[in-house]
């Protein structure tokens, strides 16, 4: 289910602090180029922006050559800059459905490998909240926008959603990263025996406990991964109460070390367990709100994942929009294949 | 379709030559193996035997093999074979056993699918983990485009229409009947560990040769090589056998309901028609005009655009498959991802065509 649309805009920050927008337009193709760009007085920056586009198109799985996609640059970037360059290609993504993002979309970084979807770096310095930061440390490939690993990456990182609820202004959803290495001979001789094989940096000791029970039952249920893996985990937002995370946190851990199929975009689950060894799901609080928080912000290609015990309970329709966006939605009761 | 001929014959001459006929591995191995004219068809098996414009044949066990002029033979094991495809490559932990069995002769269709299969992409020998490689490509394919579904945590509800949609594909696409298939943990053999860690030595030594970057480009470019010429004939050689066989089927494939769909599919059917005649009219790949060479960027340019083109065969043989579970499903939609497809077609046959690409068109 992919829903294009006409015209998307993308912002990058330039390196005076102003700001450099990409609109992507999106025509019948009547014969001509696939992707046209355009950069006031600098045809050689338009060349290389098409460059960018087409190559960061190898990652898609999905062709249509009935459209053309015409980009254009509302000002001239310093010279040598390139942060615009990951702009461009979320707006070429946007205005053909590919990627849903919410918008107004800042976004900053670079690559020189773009065919593999990676992104290298950024120039901007520092994260000024709201931007969306390309690099390692960041947004490291195109494909981790939906939680997903890097295929070609030593080290495999997976995001899973949840809602984070409180009944205020704050509701959204929140993300939680599990990232994972093998344990041994990694060859960098930092110390691996002294490291805690599951860290969370950014949690209280509480929490970090939590995550590490949770984890640990997770993979002794799966047989596989209980030892072997140095494992880091981190939230998008660590201040948060309640242990509905445990189910998305279970999910990103097991696409993190490639035993789960994959969703096409992102994974978005709530739930607890008293019994993660047995694989069992089991309910959390707040359904109503829950829902609608999902029913608003999931997007094509998503897959929701709820306890069994709010089947009965589901708002009428939930199921029926959620699948006329593109996504799609399960009640489960035990993780695991089927 | 002399010249397709000797270039396949220069560039599988050596394998054609070097694998004699060896039945017991019919069967376990190999799926198909090119056989020598007076054979007898070896019990269990049968012969097919495929002339140049890609007409097929097939003899019973028992039989022997007479070969008329120009026609290849092989004899195929009917199976049952099984195999592990990996349905994502970022999740190699997890696959699907699948046991299929090559197709027996359906008396309904007028072109055996595996036949055609065996016209149009077998170049020599069917070998089995080539041919599973194949298969795991078009799953993952459609997987990654949303045709097919395996989401994390797959109800049954979901793996049954997966299932449904893939038997479908497979037969569609490689007529191979698919008797089983379940989702097994193969931890045990595809250890990801392991990947990541050799992805990080290999980092790691990449990054030591910065020193020497253009030794490791190459060797890093060696398993993607990419042969113009050969690539070119694949697909061409691909479209020219498959396109008729796929319009006949599509043909069939709908039942037109009333007047506008009817219109609508033969108005598909008429654009198909006409990526027909451009493949079958197709200028050869290293020249820009009669009797003047074409630079060699270009060939490989045009070669690109055969090989899309048969990536959007592929999609249309996917989605035909698609077309025949609907009943009176999302016809709307399916139809509307044909003339995807077709435009895809019409695209890159128009593009290869080109003897070269024409400047950017206007200013605007």
């Amino acid at each position: 289910m992919i829903i294009p649309r006409d015209e998307a805009r993308c912002a990058s920050i330039a390196s005076d602090g102003g700001r450099v927008t990409v609109t992507a337009t999106r025509r019948p193709r009547a014969g001509r180029a696939d992707v046209k760009c355009s950069v006031p007085g600098a045809p050689q920056l338009a060349a290389q922006m098409q460059q960018v586009v087409r190559l960061a198109r190898h990652t898609e799985a999905r062709f249509d050559s009935r459209d053309q996609v015409v980009l254009s640059l509302d000002r001239l970037p310093a010279g040598g800059e390139r942060d615009w360059e990951l702009a461009a290609v979320l707006a070429d993504r946007m205005v053909r459905g590919v990627v849903t993002l919410r918008e107004p979309v800042v976004a900053n970084g670079w690559s020189d490998a773009w065919h593999l979807g990676r992104i290298d770096g950024r120039m901007l310095p520092g994260a000024p909240a709201g931007v969306l930061l390309g690099g390692a440390d960041a947004l490291a490939h195109l494909g981790a926008l939906n939680g997903q690993p890097d295929p070609g990456a030593a080290v495999s990182s997976a995001r899973a959603w949840f809602p984070l609820h409180s009944g205020g202004e704050a509701d959204g959803l929140g993300w939680v990263e599990v990232s994972v290495r093998p344990l041994d001979g990694d060859g960098d001789g930092d110390g691996d025996g002294d490291d805690d094989a599951v860290s969370a940096p950014d949690l209280d000791a509480v929490r970090q406990a939590q995550v590490r029970t949770v984890l640990a039952g997770a993979r002794h249920f799966d047989g596989r991964g209980a030892a072997g893996w140095r494992t880091t985990v981190r939230f998008g937002e660590a201040r948060f109460s309640g242990d509905s995370y445990q189910f998305a946190l279970v999910m990103a851990d097991r696409i993190a070390r490639g035993r789960e199929f994959l969703a096409r975009g992102r994974v978005i689950a709530t739930g607890r367990s008293s019994a993660w060894h047995a694989g069992r799901v089991e309910t959390v609080d707040a359904l109503a709100a829950k829902c609608a928080l999902i029913a608003r912000e999931a997007a094509a290609g998503d897959r929701v994942l709820l306890p069994k015990e709010w089947e009965a309970g589901l708002p009428p329709g939930l199921r029926a929009d959620l699948r006329a966006r593109g996504a799609s939605l399960a009640c489960v009761e035990r993780i695991g294949i089927i | 379709m002399m010249m397709l001929g000797s270039l396949i014959e220069k560039t599988f001459g050596r394998s054609l030559r070097q694998s004699a006929f060896d039945a017991t591995r019919l069967g376990r191995a190999a799926i198909a193996l090119p056989a020598p004219n007076g054979l007898t068809v070896p019990a269990a098996c049968a012969a097919v035997l495929v002339d140049r414009s890609g007409h097929s044949r097939r003899l019973a066990a028992g039989a022997r093999i007479a070969v008329h002029d120009g026609e290849s033979a092989w004899c195929v094991h009917p199976g049952p074979y099984a195999c592990e495809l990996l349905p994502f490559a970022g999740a190699p932990e997890l696959g699907l056993r699948v046991s299929f069995a090559i197709d027996a002769s359906d008396p309904r269709a007028t072109h055996q699918r595996f036949d055609l299969y065996l016209a149009s992409e077998a170049a020599c020998s069917v070998e089995l983990a080539a041919f599973t490689d194949q298969l795991q490509n078009t799953l993952q394919r459609e997987l990654a485009q949303g045709i097919l579904d395996l989401p994390p945590c797959t109800t049954l509800e979901e793996w049954h229409a997966f299932r449904s949609g893939f038997n479908q594909l497979m037969y569609t696409r490689f007529g191979i009947t698919v008797d089983d298939c379940v989702p097994v943990d193969l931890g045990a053999t595809r250890d990801y560990a392991a990947t990541l860690q050799a992805r990080h030595a290999a980092q790691q030594q990449a990054a030591s040769e910065v020193a020497a970057p253009a030794a490791a480009v190459q060797e890093a470019a060696l398993p993607e090589a990419f042969v113009p010429a050969c690539e070119d004939a694949r697909a061409l050689r691909r479209l020219f056998l498959e396109l008729p066989a796929l319009m006949c089927a599509t043909r069939m494939a709908v039942l037109p309901g009333d007047g506008a769909r009817f219109r609508q599919q033969q108005e598909m059917l008429r654009r198909l028609d006409l990526v027909c005649l451009s493949v079958g009219t197709m200028p050869a790949l290293a020249l820009a005009a009669p009797g003047q060479p074409l630079a060699q960027d270009e060939q490989v340019r045009r070669a690109r655009h055969s090989r899309r083109a048969a990536a959007a065969l592929d999609e249309a043989w996917a989605l035909l498959a698609r077309l025949k579970i609907a009943g009176e499903g999302p016809l709307d939609e399916l139809f509307e991802e044909g003339e995807r497809v077709v435009a895809n077609l019409e695209n890159e046959t128009a593009a290869r065509r080109l003897a070269s690409v024409p400047l950017d068109e206007e200013p605007a």
